[in-house]
């Protein structure tokens, strides 16, 4: 099930919300686990029992983990984690990259072995590396094991984050998988929450997310760079609207079950540098990375040649990690270059960069990516580049002009809503009259200012829904994660 | 400040469980005039539809197709993308002057699908011994190209004529585009709701038809066009639900011929079928809409037409009645039979193919003009 459907909204979750209301507060755990298997099972249902074995297969390793660690037998305790890690990632592997290590075969020996074209289970990346942070953590002595395998179950298939992350380490919720209150103010910010994350996805993402299908399926022989442009920025809007949209989601349906999910996403397109942007896109799986890829290699400790070393690693495994295709490759590359580069010299020489021009630079590079990496055939991305840089082609065609001045004023709504800026405006706004009202009359602010932003969460839900209704565009974006 | 969330709560999530509990409680329906189609049902429960994903995608296509209000809904969300600047909203342009178009961008058509339909017509001609014409009417755009938005893009109806000329040497090509803009001068020759021409868009092509056939054309006063209706929401409407659409007035011919009709074996309601005045799709007032083959008798002259068409055919056929004394239109995505059989069991002195242009290069069933 997808969280922009109309039978999650009228149906999964108000039946989910009600149930959990009135469940006495014990059981609560296995009614998550038990709505979350099947919210899982209506997308999936033969690949539940890949979730399941993945649940169990972990749960035990944690157990004997930590049952080797009250012994003090490291030999063994490591041994259960090597299972661990080697069981994950070879699950994720199979399904995930088999065919793709196949059919570079294929190409590069020129023979025909069979793909197995499996479809890839939804979620399956998020899930495994979710798991693979509770082993590693319960290893190092970072968090207890879990003994209760139903609340186990309900941290592996939690439904709000399943699909689409963020990625949530077992650690950051170890204390509210055991106790969690739910206060009103909670539960309303939280569905606020969530109804502007579908607002993203519904009004934003797939709006835009058409024009660009548009664009990229048309004929690149006669697209012009004015259009190949807005080619581009269409995907890189779609993109983040899609996916922050659904990690505001499940941060939002997070919060209305007690649990307090990690950001994943901070205005990443307000970077004025690339490495700033990593900063602020897709955090946790930044975060994933960076603990338990970089550092455990060496880090930035092992001097200059093994830091790049390092790096190198990462990037190409966060590229592979978003879809199993070497246009995904090539995207981790790209960016272990531009990272590279900002870490040796350019940061350095960028501080005397007017702050508009950092942007710029970075919006750039970044518009320049989501090409690469919406793109599979590595022919078909050279072409379009080829088009973005003006090479043989011409700068504006009529279709072009068109399509600029039908969605101009959408790409500028677009950009506003990417940045802080509307929040921002709002605080300002709300100082303003706080000021301006006698003592013992601040509070008036504060409902006022709830009552305005209800009415807007609500006009974005009806908007969503009435878009849901029409039946207009609406893609998953993470059939390949 | 609690009081304030209970409200907020209570709104919200009222919202959503009201309009599920809806999709249970409402009766369904089966089809919606508005949007002009069939509505998904709600499926029943099936292990093997689940295991496969049929069972959940049915579901949420009715729960969208039967949602409380849904016409509503609809034109809200078209409100709301119009707003937003946009100018075309589900492959319609939101042309000027309250024109609705189809849009068929040249990536849109499919070149060799008209080739190959092309290369049928051309084997018809050389079957008939009387003369065969092939008149592809222009698509709204292509005669109204001021109405578009500006600078929509629009297949190039130029090469397409141009393909049809060169292959098709067995049959006259007849190209109404000339005198479609000429007569828009005059008055509406398209519908602004609806996809179809209007009578006068219709007559106008007739003119065009009794040049190549020779053929004496009567005058439009002749026929004496009535209004039959000012409350004509056509196809194009159906897609957008605009609440800011005006709409269309159909005229139709008075001063015709007795006739009989017969429709896929059946006796026909004529060539008007009134009572279709009063649902939707009103355009079905020529000849009742579309079947595999109508065959009308006329008593007139003594020579036979077959039509192979598309529905822009209805309301053009009704001012050849006095030039024929038998017609028959055939509409090959409802005839399941051979033409090519048809052909040896009645003679035909006369063939006309009559499509709008993208429909035309759309169309999968005409290869069973051949086989």
């Amino acid at each position: 099930m997808v969280f922009s459907s109309l039978t999650f909204l009228c149906i999964f979750l108000p039946i989910v919300v009600i149930l959990y209301a009135v469940c006495p507060s014990p059981f609560r755990n296995l009614l998550l686990a038990l709505a979350s298997l099947f919210f899982y099972a209506w997308g999936e249902p033969v690949y539940i029992l890949i979730m399941l074995f993945s649940t169990v297969f972990d749960y035990v390793n944690g157990r004997m983990i930590a049952y080797y660690d009250s012994r003090g037998k490291e030999r063994q305790k490591k041994c259960f984690l090597i299972l661990s890690v080697v069981g994950n990632l070879g699950i994720l592997f199979f399904f995930k990259y088999t065919d793709m290590l196949i059919s570079s075969w294929n190409q590069l020996t020129a023979s025909g072995v069979d793909l197995l074209k499996l479809t890839l289970p939804i979620g399956i990346s998020f899930y495994t590396f979710q798991t693979m942070s509770y082993t590693i953590d319960v290893y190092r002595g970072e968090v207890s094991a879990q003994r209760n395998i139903i609340s186990f179950c309900m941290y592996v298939c939690m439904f709000p984050q399943l699909i689409a992350g963020p990625i949530v380490r077992y650690k950051e919720i170890a204390g509210q998988i055991e106790q969690r209150r739910i206060r009103e103010e909670e539960w309303v910010s939280g569905i606020q929450r969530f109804f502007i994350g579908l607002g993203k996805k519904v009004i934003l993402a797939n709006q835009i997310g058409l024009l660009w299908q548009e664009i990229s399926e048309s004929n690149l022989n006669e697209l012009s760079v004015a259009g190949a442009w807005l080619g581009a920025i269409a995907y890189t809007f779609q993109i983040y609207f899609d996916f922050s949209g659904y990690s505001d989601m499940a941060i939002g349906l997070g919060r209305m079950f007690g649990f307090t999910f990690s950001e994943n996403f901070r205005h990443p397109y307000e970077s004025k540098s690339i490495t700033e942007f990593w900063r602020r896109w897709h955090i946790t799986l930044g975060s994933w990375f960076r603990e338990y890829v970089y550092i455990p290699l060496g880090g930035n400790r092992k001097g200059i040649r093994r830091q790049i070393f390092n790096l190198l690693v990462v990037w190409m495994l966060t590229g592979l990690w978003h879809g199993a295709s070497w246009n995904f490759v090539l995207w981790g590359l790209y960016y272990f270059v531009l990272l590279l580069a900002e870490k040796l010299f350019l940061l350095k020489e960028m501080e005397r960069w007017p702050g508009f021009v950092r942007h710029l630079y970075s919006m750039f590079f970044v518009i320049v990516g989501w090409v690469i990496f919406a793109t599979e055939d590595f022919g078909a991305i050279g072409k379009y580049l080829k088009v973005m840089f003006g090479l043989d082609h011409s700068f504006l065609t009529e279709t072009s002009l068109y399509q600029w001045r039908t969605y101009g004023i959408f790409v500028v709504i677009l950009a506003l809503a990417a940045t802080g800026v509307p929040a921002a405006c709002v605080k300002k706004i709300k100082a303003f009259f706080q000021k301006k009202l006698p003592d013992g009359k601040e509070d008036r602010v504060q409902v006022i200012g709830f009552a305005l932003y209800s009415m807007y969460t609500l006009c974005i839900l009806l908007i969503s829904m009435s878009m849901l209704i029409s039946g207009s565009y609406n893609p998953f974006l993470y059939f390949r994660f | 400040m609690k009081k304030y969330y209970h409200i907020y709560i209570l709104i919200s999530f009222g919202i959503l469980v009201w309009f599920g509990l809806q999709s249970f409680v409402k009766p369904q329906k089966s089809y919606s005039e508005q949007e002009n189609r069939y509505l998904e049902q709600y499926p029943s429960w099936s292990m093997e539809d689940f295991m496969e994903g049929e069972f959940q995608d049915k579901l949420e296509t009715a729960m969208s197709d039967q949602f409380l209000g849904r016409e509503k809904w609809m034109s809200f969300s078209t409100s709301v993308e119009k707003l937003a600047g946009y100018r075309e909203i589900a492959d319609v342009y939101i042309g000027k002057d309250g024109y609705y178009f189809a849009k068929k961008t040249q990536d849109m058509t499919d070149q060799k699908q008209y080739n190959k339909n092309l290369h049928y017509v051309e084997y018809l001609g050389t079957q008939m011994t009387g003369k065969t014409s092939l008149l592809l009417v222009p698509s709204p755009a292509s005669v109204l190209p001021e109405k578009l938005p500006e600078l929509a893009s629009y297949y190039d109806a130029d090469g397409m004529y141009q393909t049809a000329k060169t292959i098709v040497k067995s049959a006259v090509v007849i190209d109404t585009r000339k005198a479609l803009k000429k007569a828009k001068k005059k008055e509406q020759v398209y519908y602004k709701t609806d996809h179809h021409w209007t009578l006068w868009g219709a007559y106008t092509a007739y003119r065009s038809f009794c040049q190549s056939v020779q053929i004496q054309a009567k005058s439009y006063s002749y026929f004496a066009p009535k209004k039959v209706t000012e409350e004509f929401y056509g196809t194009m409407y159906s897609k957008v639900l605009d609440k800011k659409a005006a709409p269309d007035t159909i005229y139709a011919a008075q001063n015709l011929p007795e006739v009989t009709t017969e429709s896929d074996g059946q006796k026909g309601q004529g060539v008007y079928d009134v009572p279709k005045l009063k649902q939707k799709d009103k355009y079905a007032y020529f000849f009742g809409g579309n079947f595999g083959k109508v065959r009308i008798k006329t008593g007139n002259g003594n020579k036979k037409l077959l039509v192979v068409k598309d529905s822009y055919a209805n309301s053009f056929v009704p001012f050849l009645l006095e030039d024929y004394d038998e017609i028959v239109m055939i509409d090959l995505r409802y005839y399941r039979d051979s033409v090519k059989e048809l052909l040896q069991e009645e003679v035909f002195d006369e063939a006309l193919v009559l499509y709008e242009m993208s429909n035309f290069a759309e169309e999968s069933s005409l290869y069973r003009l051949v086989y």
